[in-house]
């Protein structure tokens, strides 16, 4: 079923797809429309924002948040739509972030964590407390188990491509994933 | 407490086990329960991730984004920064031949009609003047950058991507250019209906301007 655009006429069979009106958006955008990039930015921010609030922290979520559209304005003539705009933005986010990450200095070590850090993550709350929202528990995680599980879990991206983008191996990946699944089903609702 | 099968469970959730682990561990999971239940919670796990809600900013970004990218909230008057070279220089000077003919253009239609204008400023009794059937100027207009981005073309200034872009991109406003006029011809009287043809014959303008501006500011 094709996704079209609001307002389009019925009466026509062809309609407008979301992903050509953006197609469109993209090409005025790369030529320096603003107002296109606008609207580009209104169909991605709560993502590439998500994103970012969930890699880094919440407190600098929309300074990167920013940082990141102007990466992609000042990108946009590379683009070549091989990918959807929006698989091409989200990888751009994510290296934003991750370069984000090591100017701050706080990478080294972040894939060393041991297993009883993970275990110091507060557990389920008991009954009579609130239940604590699963994304602050996804914000608890050490930093390398919580990249690897929002880049896998949320995100959608494989191992390899998450070895790639944080330069360790696979299998520190999976091992990283595993521990941050393990930490976080404490906090489900039973 | 964990046995040797523990840490392997998110790779079998994941299938990326070789099969004859996966029957062992699966005979092993038909006979413990605490890694039954293990798995069970990593699957709620998983699923709960895949159901995040993407949020926006409590504030809206967008006015500080368009103030340091250069460009006014609302307006399509970007700033962008070019380096020119000698040669690019003289092919500014076509570009601005080129601009002026679309500026003569949007002048023109100014005087005539609502079409060059900017939709905040349309009125709708202007709006129901709109000659949306034929427009000679804009014709004129549409042929003068399309010979342009030709232009650009032929002469490898702008890469045969960039042209594979711009063309299903000028296909996709020509299919909407003609919706809106068929739609006009059901409901001719529609203020929205003229307002969204002039706005979508604005943006092919647009676009051609700014792919006749790229073609000639690249050497």
């Amino acid at each position: 079923m094709r996704d079209t655009t609001p307002g389009a006429a019925q009466a026509s069979g062809d309609t407008i797809t979301t992903a050509e009106a953006e197609a469109v958006d993209v090409a005025l955008a790369a030529s320096g429309d603003g107002r296109a990039f606008e609207r580009l930015y209104r169909s991605h921010v709560a993502r590439v924002h998500s994103l970012a609030r969930r890699m880094i922290s919440e407190d600098i979520a929309d300074d990167v948040t920013q940082d990141i559209f102007i990466r992609a304005w000042q990108k946009l003539a590379s683009f070549r739509g091989e990918a959807a705009f929006g698989t091409w933005l989200h990888r751009l986010a994510v290296n934003v972030i991750l370069a984000r990450r090591t100017s701050v200095g706080t990478e080294r070590g972040r894939f060393a964590t041991p297993e009883h850090t993970l275990e110091t993550i507060p557990g389920r709350p008991a009954e009579t407390e609130l239940s604590m929202d699963f994304e602050d528990a996804v914000s608890s995680l050490p930093d390398g188990a919580r990249e690897v599980f929002v880049l896998h879990d949320v995100a959608g991206y494989k191992h390899q491509e998450i070895a790639v983008m944080l330069g360790i191996v696979p299998g520190t990946s999976k091992s990283q994933l595993h521990h941050a699944r393990m930490a976080l089903r404490r906090h489900l609702e039973r | 407490m964990k046995d040797q099968w523990t840490e392997r469970l998110s790779d079998y959730l994941d299938e990326e086990m070789a099969t004859p682990e996966r029957e062992a561990l699966e005979a092993h999971l038909a006979a413990c329960v605490e890694c039954s239940t293990t798995l069970l919670e990593l699957r709620r796990v998983v699923g709960r991730a895949r159901a995040l809600d993407d949020q926006p900013p409590a504030t809206d970004l967008w006015p500080t984004i368009a103030r340091r990218i250069g460009v006014e909230t609302g307006r399509r008057r970007p700033v962008r920064r070019f380096t020119v070279s000698v040669p690019q220089l003289l092919a500014a000077s076509i570009a601005v031949i080129i601009a002026s003919g679309g500026t003569v253009w949007l002048a023109m239609s100014r005087r005539a009609g609502p079409l060059g204008q900017q939709p905040a400023a349309t009125s709708t009794a202007a709006v129901a003047r709109v000659s949306w059937t034929s427009d000679t100027r804009y014709d004129a207009a549409i042929v003068q950058l399309q010979s342009a981005l030709e232009d650009g073309r032929k002469s490898g200034r702008l890469d045969s991507t960039t042209v594979r872009v711009v063309e299903h991109s000028l296909a996709i406003i020509d299919t909407a250019i003609a919706q809106a006029r068929r739609a006009l011809v059901l409901d001719p009287g529609s203020s929205y209906l003229n307002r969204h043809l002039a706005e979508t014959m604005q943006r092919k303008i647009q676009l051609l301007r700014g792919a006749a501006a790229l073609a000639t500011a690249r050497t």
